[in-house]
């Protein structure tokens, strides 16, 4: 995590800089960041919490069973429409997804979660339907389902390749 | 906003009746531990996040990668537009007004497509967070994987538009 914290550093000064030389608008990318962190910080504390809590009690059997490399596809499958049925922003939903991580998931879970959340998540259905239509909706989740478990079938076969 | 809110506190409050209930204070607070741990060490990397994400809101703005989208055609609009769809800063608020004036714009319909799986499998301001939290190397694997979904997406729909099957946004 400490590496992680540093290359987003460097990454967010040279993007201050960018900012600075070709816009001279970079104070106000940092009011517009620090905005941003000030509105998503009591969802961020919240999730931290929730993935505490859901790493102590999620119970390994179920991991082992549904969620881990040994589960095969059935973690593919529950990955992707878990993810979908988390209705909650990145802030949220990534915290959660490194809990469950931790607990023993395998790598084609996660990815099946994290691209199930990424184009199936319920968060859109109300600004979907509303600015594109339920038509559209229905369409793209049709075509969104197939990808997502395609997602984590791969990552699960990349998993058993390397093991 | 309220929702996510609204959604996370309720499941805390289920988890922490859950928690007293199985294992008792000790479970509950073993819990929360994490939760204090997990915070302490992502708390620098999480603003260092925010600070990105404000950045490349003033950088990439609408009007710019609008201008972009309407230089291209054919595979290079599919590609041109699934990168832009993933540098498009903000929210909900400003994503889907945007993309639903593609159509008044007589935009292609691959082109709004390939945007909007751009938007939601590479979204860029959302890397810092996935990077930090999950970790980096699963985080390039899963852009890897998902890496052809939005052009797969766009070059369908224009493979549709040259058949002459799919020319509108119905």
């Amino acid at each position: 995590m400490v590496q992680t914290t540093i290359i987003l550093s460097i990454i967010a000064l040279i993007l201050t800089i960018i900012n600075y030389k070709k816009t001279g608008k970079h104070y106000e990318g940092l009011k517009s960041g620090l905005k941003q962190f000030i509105q998503t910080t009591p969802i961020i504390l919240g999730a931290f919490v929730l993935a505490g809590l859901i790493e102590v009690l999620i119970p390994r059997e179920f991991v082992q069973n549904w969620l881990s490399k040994e589960a095969g596809l059935k973690g593919v499958v529950l990955g992707a429409f878990g993810g979908m049925l988390f209705a909650v922003g990145p802030y949220a939903f990534f915290p959660i997804v490194a809990s469950i991580m931790s607990s023993g998931a395998g790598l084609g879970t996660i990815i099946s979660m994290i691209t199930g959340w990424a184009l199936l998540s319920l968060t859109k259905m109300p600004y979907e339907t509303a600015f594109l239509g339920i038509k559209f909706y229905l369409k793209k989740q049709m075509f969104s389902i197939p990808l997502s478990l395609l997602a984590g079938l791969t990552a699960f076969l990349i998993e058993l390749f390397i093991s | 906003m309220k929702q996510s809110l609204i959604i996370i506190y309720s499941a805390i409050l289920i988890l922490v009746i859950a928690a007293l209930l199985i294992g008792g204070g000790s479970l509950l607070s073993e819990g929360i531990n994490i939760s204090i741990k997990t915070a302490m060490n992502s708390g620098l990397m999480i603003l260092a996040s925010f600070v990105i994400i404000g950045q490349l809101n003033v950088l990439l703005t609408a009007e710019a990668i609008e201008k972009w989208l309407q230089k291209f055609s054919g595979i290079k609009a599919v590609l041109a537009s699934a990168a832009a769809g993933g540098l498009f800063p903000g929210g909900p608020y400003i994503y889907y007004p945007f993309i639903s004036s593609f159509k008044d714009k007589n935009l292609p319909f691959y082109i709004f497509i390939s945007f909007i799986f751009g938007k939601e499998i590479y979204d860029i301001t959302r890397l810092p967070m996935e990077a930090g939290l999950i970790s980096p190397e699963i985080a390039v694997i899963r852009y890897l994987i998902t890496l052809p979904i939005p052009i797969i997406m766009g070059l369908y729909f224009e493979s549709r538009r040259k058949d002459g099957s799919n020319n509108n946004y119905s």
